[in-house]
């Protein structure tokens, strides 16, 4: 593939909610927060689930000018070794957690595909669910992963504006924008069960930016009728490094763009990370997200040993405790659920022959 | 002389309920909520997703919370699972867990709109049957697929209303008509009913029970929501057993249709 696909520059795949999200809808955000708390209660019922990041490595190769562990920032290099998978993962299931999502940078050769399958090797023996966020990987090592035990990727686009890409990736493996684009799907096509996906909101303009997420999350339900499908809208948050995003993501535009991904991807999984104030993820609860990040560490490790100051990738703003978080959902009658899977249904959505690697 | 409360109890194979209203444990805002659905419904059969079952962190097992209401019977469901591998493995550890003899067979391998699937659901109830769980298969309602679930010897079929949460209603009324009219086995319509007087149709066509969550769970007041559906169940399947009033047929002819027969002898 070496232009732009169909599905994600063909505008009429996102017509019928345009008019919801473009500047000066005659949409008030009132109007969209009521469709949209409606169809999540039907949906979603008054529930949240949980999850929480376990950062295994901040080795990275490449140069994502946004990124607090792109590979010319000055701060410490390391990896957790599996002793310390463990212990973290020990200390994120006295916290409570029981679905973890696994984070490593642009791959490297201290931190490659083998230290990650190993990594979720052990997470899936101590974990209920386990999900990974790393380098895009080949549809064989994919399948590996779904066969240890991962049962979700989440890949972001970063940007799908190409220009912008191509600007903002330095160097480094990820400066390959259709490679990355088609990423989530060799992840269906190995058999993991749920993708994630999104853009980082503010490097490019965001009404665009909104719709050919849309665009691209109705593709993957169309092509793989088994997946399992989620959001994500994360904004740029300070880090080291310092980068001032191009565009400016308000708190209104953004929960107008949730609440229209609510109404056009009705039973799509929509989730909101600890980037966003405590007080945005109160509000947003029990509208339209259905999934958010608790008591979260975006330093490596960081759960069972503080983090003495070292920088993470980017800094929180929902700092709260897993109770406190959970006091706060409560107060709003709506059920924290930390386990909602169950290993059993652990294993790749599909068979796939050519599989080599297997645990 | 018949003893009218047994006839009018629901029987699933050898077990029988004072209610035939089933209710769902998800959605809800809290546990204790939940509870008081429960206990407000007056059901004695819940279903529990295995997912659900939290062994590690007691005041988030919904299996445990449960577990202190008298008199009620578990019927854990395999909701997650993608196919009949992993719905019959779920059913295995939900018994041993649980203990109950009835396994709820979901597979929706879409975990986008929940539709279940036929063809999966089918292979994992006939396995399940043999094994002997009392088997309740939640199926789309289509009314070959019951009889072949019924032939496998499963415990009952519950075919879908419309889809899991969309508040739709009996959009598949005709079909469940014919899943009725021809099953041995109780039929149960499980899955987008939004009001009582939904269930209550429900019941006056014939369904021998039915499965409510989604309605209750996000109503502004699950536990008198839950009394609501209580009484509609009963109302529709009293109403039943009234015998409903047929519908007018069609109008009698004004020049006798039949009057080439001549006189009758």
């Amino acid at each position: 593939m070496n232009r732009l696909p169909d599905w994600l520059i063909d505008e009429k795949g996102s017509a019928d909610i345009a008019p919801l999200l473009v500047n000066g809808s005659s949409f008030s955000l009132e109007f969209l927060a009521a469709e949209a708390r409606a169809i999540t209660l039907r949906r979603f019922g008054r529930t949240m689930s949980l999850y929480a990041p376990l950062y295994l490595s901040n080795y990275c190769s490449s140069g994502c000018a946004y990124c607090g562990y792109a590979s010319d920032r000055k701060t410490l290099r390391r990896r957790l070794d599996f002793n310390e998978v463990e212990r973290e993962l020990a200390g994120m299931k006295a916290m409570g957690i029981s679905d973890v999502l696994l984070l490593t940078g642009e791959r490297t050769s201290e931190v490659n595909f083998d230290y990650l399958r190993r990594c979720v090797d052990i997470a899936a023996a101590m974990m209920p669910r386990v999900s990974v966020e790393a380098f895009p990987m080949s549809v064989n090592e994919y399948s590996a992963l779904a066969n240890c035990g991962c049962t979700g990727i989440t890949i972001y686009q970063e940007t799908y504006d190409p220009e912008q890409y191509r600007a903002l990736h330095r160097w480094g493996p990820k400066q390959n924008f259709l490679d990355r684009l088609e990423t989530p799907e060799r992840a269906l096509q190995a058999g993991i069960k749920t993708v994630g996906i999104g853009a980082l909101l503010g490097l490019s303009e965001p009404v665009e930016e909104a719709m050919k997420i849309l665009r691209h999350i109705r593709h993957l339900g169309k092509t793989y009728w088994k997946a399992g499908l989620s959001a994500s809208f994360p904004r740029i948050r300070p880090q080291m490094g310092g980068f001032q995003p191009a565009f400016s993501v308000t708190d209104h535009f953004l929960a107008r763009m949730i609440f229209v991904f609510r109404i056009g991807l009705p039973d799509v999984e929509l989730v909101l990370s600890t980037r966003e104030s405590p007080a945005f993820r109160d509000g947003m609860a029990g509208l339209a997200i259905t999934r958010m990040s608790i008591a979260s560490r975006t330093t490596v490790g960081g759960y069972v040993e503080p983090s003495n100051g070292k920088e993470g990738q980017f800094e929180i703003y929902d700092d709260r405790s897993a109770e406190e978080f959970c006091s706060a959902l409560q107060a709003k009658n709506i059920e924290p659920v930390f386990k909602n899977w169950e290993p059993v249904y652990n294993g790749p959505s599909v068979e796939l022959k050519t599989v080599r690697e297997q645990c | 002389m018949v003893n009218n409360n047994i006839m009018n109890e629901l029987q699933i194979d050898t077990y029988s309920f004072s209610s035939r209203l089933i209710l769902g444990t998800g959605k809800f805002g809290n546990v204790q909520s939940m509870l008081d659905a429960i206990r407000a419904s007056g059901t004695e059969l819940v279903t529990v997703a295995l997912r659900r079952f939290n062994r590690e962190q007691v005041e988030h097992d919904l299996f445990a919370a449960l577990s202190t209401i008298e008199g009620l019977t578990l019927m854990p469901n395999t909701s997650g699972a993608s196919n009949a591998r992993e719905a019959v493995r779920a059913a295995h550890i939900s018994r041993e867990l649980s203990g109950s003899p009835f396994i709820k067979v979901e597979i929706h391998p879409n975990p986008q709109h929940l539709m279940p699937d036929p063809i999966e659901t089918f292979e994992a109830s006939r396995i399940l049957a043999s094994e002997g769980f009392l088997v309740m298969p939640y199926i789309p309602a289509d009314p070959v697929l019951a009889k072949r679930l019924e032939d496998a010897g499963c415990a009952s079929v519950m075919p879908l209303g419309s889809a899991i949460g969309s508040g739709q209603g009996l959009a598949t009324a005709e079909m469940v008509k014919l899943i009725i009219r021809e099953s041995s086995i109780p039929v149960i319509v499980d899955a987008g009913l939004r009001s009582p007087s939904e269930a209550c149709a429900a019941m006056e066509m014939g369904c021998e029970a039915v499965l409510v969550n989604s309605a209750i769970a996000v109503a502004e007041n699950p536990e008198a929501m839950a009394a609501a559906f209580a009484d509609a169940v009963k109302a529709g399947y009293k109403a039943r057993k009234a015998g409903i009033m047929p519908k007018s047929g069609s109008a009698v002819a004004t020049s006798p249709l039949t009057s080439f027969l001549g006189k009758k002898p």
